[in-house]
């Protein structure tokens, strides 16, 4: 009997979000919810937030535990310390058990440094893991500032769940516009429209992939298995599928197909060839692939990608390789062409 | 405002859920025998004898681990003898008697039929009880005719009183008329022997030459693999009872300080864990570990890693004992949870812990539980002594004084 490689690691949502998309407003409420015991948030700047002095049960240099069992941490010098930090005072009951944790990042921040973190540092990635990213985008604001700054795009192309914040302060064109906008950066993500800080803790969670163990669950992380939410509704997102859209931006979404297995060999070195040829325009891999007959679970942020993970069996008939890839500036013909070409050497 | 030390009344918990906790009826002081019944009516009976007087063992229902009942409680017939140790097979269960000192009784063994869990039937008494024994410390039995003991006997004269136990094999295939078999002792502890005796550890650490756990798996079912206390970790060739011989022995003390309680092979991969016990109070014999151990050589074990071990800071002064002791011994039975990779053992006031020795040479603590304080602890902390792991993946853990069982589950 073996342990499954992911189930026991302590999950990690990054909230990330443009200015304005009403994050600090999200984190504020989260840390006054009931339902975030057990929960450590992660944020810059606590005197942002504004926590009650009354709400605060105990407290010590960087953590105070909050009357509904949240944990509030500001970060150190670095996330990176901050995240081994939390983990080894919750190992020496120094600070209370906590079973997830919540990041919040700066409007700013590209979050794939944040991403590459987790899977690069070995302390972090034997304890941690990442769930996924949730991307806020401001209604009224988005678009202008998608056609403005580099970071929004980024922040929605690394996006697992993507919220609308503040629908009420827009009208139904303009969020069907946006909506649009980000289905051409990423078609995979799920988009849901929210109102002032009315989200749940749980909407938060869940995103990606918990187990090893093949299911419906791995259909969904990726992509395959639109999730029972979003097809029941029917609006924005169903419209934003068939929207032409309004620009060519740069960042694309392409999904390729191989239905010959690879040796590990061949694939890490077709994937490690992209890289070096076209490395920063990688935003982010995501698939499942046919290594010599087993299915392997690949992601990657940039030129970093997270240990593969062999699940148990596949999560459906189809047995062939599926790889999407947020892009910019990069063709399918091209990456194809590299497989092939990598094919052509290992022959 | 947080404390910087962690506090003893502090449940701790990493990948584990508590089930269910059982305080055993005021009796939950528990030694170092668990074992899993599989009733004939169906019911999952767990088995858990005592650490002193006056219980001898207790039988609770573990069928729905949410909600555990006892269903016989027995006492012991005086309060100088205690149990301590047990083992199951079938409907056979044999319960290890060691009294506080030597030329007392009942010292040995008792063979129960526990086909009604409520009425356990004594069938035989092996008695080990002489003027240089003190009973029975720990059984083995997974075959259904052979228990190993580590034990005194009536006609072995240790040179030092703390080298009374010995290893012994029991042939119980008349369940009635139990018969010796063999034995083996360190060589020189024996008034008698030609060997010369062995050098003891320093004074405070100096625990005895004698055997504590003597395990025997059906893998390998001419070796038995002993924790000799300070003798170190040894492999015996059984294969011939009346002649057993030493194969392997790898001793980590001195400079460690002694106390190696269970030699756990892990067959396919040519390793050993061997787990030290802690036996002082506030970190006082501090390290004590769980190794790895390289034993592809018979003639050359070689030690590869330790355990993660709990943080000393976090517990050594939280109460009581601190550091390594039983491990779940992935019984050759069916209703017992066995891994090659997957080690789960005991710490004392660190709880229980669970490790994946994937990488033998770096091995990762995976999760853990550490009760808060049980009610009236006398130690002030919780002393987690022995586990077992059903094929369920359910983990049933007990606490030496008071706390009685907890039962966890594995988020892992």
């Amino acid at each position: 009997m073996k342990r499954d490689p992911l189930a026991g690691k302590i999950p990690v949502t990054l909230i990330t979000g443009f200015l304005g998309s009403g994050k600090t407003t999200l984190i504020s409420r989260l840390l006054r919810h009931p339902d975030m015991d057990r929960v450590a948030v992660v944020i810059n700047e606590i005197g942002e937030i504004g926590i009650d002095n009354d709400l605060v049960k105990m407290s010590s240099e960087n953590v105070s535990l909050l009357a509904n069992g949240c944990l509030c941490c500001s970060v150190r010098t670095d996330l990176q310390e901050t995240l081994r930090a939390l983990f080894g005072e919750r190992r020496a009951g120094q600070i209370p058990d906590f079973d997830r944790v919540m990041i919040e990042t700066t409007g700013l921040a590209d979050p794939a440094p944040v991403i590459q973190t987790l899977a690069s540092d070995t302390m972090l990635g034997a304890h941690y893991r990442l769930d996924g990213v949730v991307t806020l985008v401001d209604a009224a604001n988005g678009l202008m500032q998608l056609a403005e700054n580099a970071e929004p795009e980024h922040q929605i192309a690394l996006a697992d769940r993507i919220f609308i914040t503040k629908c009420d302060l827009a009208s139904d064109g303009v969020v069907s516009d946006l909506t649009a906008a980000i289905r051409v950066i990423n078609p995979r993500a799920e988009i849901r429209r929210c109102s002032m800080g009315d989200l749940h803790p749980n909407d938060l969670i869940g995103l990606g992939l918990s187990s090893a163990r093949a299911g419906d669950d791995t259909l969904h992380f990726l992509g395959e298995l639109k999730p029972s939410a979003e097809n029941n509704k029917q609006g924005a997102s169903y419209l934003g599928d068939r929207l032409p859209a309004r620009h060519d931006p740069a960042v694309k979404t392409l999904s390729l197909r191989f239905d010959q297995p690879f040796t590990w060999a061949s694939f890490s070195a077709a994937i490690e060839l992209i890289i070096s040829l076209r490395g920063k325009d990688m935003l982010r891999v995501k698939g499942i692939v046919n290594v010599d007959g087993n299915p392997v679970v690949v992601q990657g942020v940039g030129h970093v990608f997270h240990p593969p993970l062999s699940l148990d069996r596949w999560p459906s008939d189809d047995t062939g390789s599926r790889i999407v890839f947020i892009t910019r500036n990069i063709e399918a013909s091209t990456l194809r062409a590299l497989f092939s070409a990598v094919e052509l050497m290992q022959t | 405002m947080m404390t910087p030390k962690n506090r003893s009344t502090q449940t701790m918990a990493h990948n584990m859920t508590l089930l269910s906790h059982h305080e055993l009826d005021g009796f939950g002081g528990m030694g170092e025998g668990i074992a899993m019944q599989h009733a004939d009516d169906g019911r999952r009976i767990l088995w858990m004898a005592h650490e002193s007087a006056p219980k001898n063992f207790t039988g609770v229902d573990v069928t729905d681990p949410k909600n555990p009942r006892v269903v016989v409680q027995t006492e012991m017939p005086h309060m100088k003898v205690r149990s301590n140790s047990l083992d199951v097979v079938g409907n056979l269960m044999v319960v290890a008697n060691q009294t506080k000192d030597v030329n007392m009784k009942p010292a040995g063994f008792d063979v129960y039929d526990i086909s009604t869990p409520e009425h356990p039937k004594l069938l035989s008494h092996f008695d080990c009880s002489g003027p240089y024994s003190r009973g029975v410390h720990a059984v083995w039995f997974v075959d259904g005719k052979t228990v190993h003991i580590s034990s005194g006997a009536p006609d072995f004269q240790p040179h030092n009183p703390k080298d009374d136990q010995i290893y012994r094999i029991v042939d119980i295939s008349n369940p009635s008329k139990p018969v010796e078999t063999g034995r083996w002792w360190y060589p020189g502890t024996r008034v008698g022997d030609t060997a010369p005796q062995p050098p003891r550890l320093p004074a405070q650490f100096d625990t005895g030459f004698r055997a504590h756990n003597t395990n025997v798996f059906p893998q390998r079912p001419d070796r038995a693999y002993v924790g000799y206390i300070d003798g170190g970790a040894i492999v015996l060739d059984i294969s011939n009872p009346a002649d057993i011989k030493m194969v392997s022995h790898w001793n980590h003390s001195p400079p460690f300080n002694g106390f190696t309680h269970t030699v756990l092979p892990l067959f396919e991969r040519g390793l050993w864990v061997v787990s030290d016990e802690c036996v002082q109070d506030d970190g006082k014999d501090w390290p004590k570990l769980v190794w790895m151990v390289d034993a592809r050589s018979d003639a050359n074990p070689v030690p590869i890693s330790t355990f993660p071990a709990p943080p000393y800071d976090a517990f050594a002064k939280r109460g009581g004992r601190f550091g390594a002791h039983n491990l779940h011994e992935n019984l050759p039975l069916p209703v017992s949870f066995q891994s090659d990779t997957l080690i789960i053992g005991t710490f004392f006031n660190a709880g229980v812990r669970v490790y994946d020795t994937s990488n033998p040479y770096q091995v990762e603590e995976v999760a853990y539980f550490v009760p808060g304080t049980p009610r009236l602890a006398p130690a002030g902390a919780i002393q987690l002594n022995d586990v077992f792991v059903d094929d369920r993946r359910l983990v049933y853990t007990m606490d030496r004084f008071g706390g009685g069982l907890y039962i966890l589950e594995m988020n892992i």
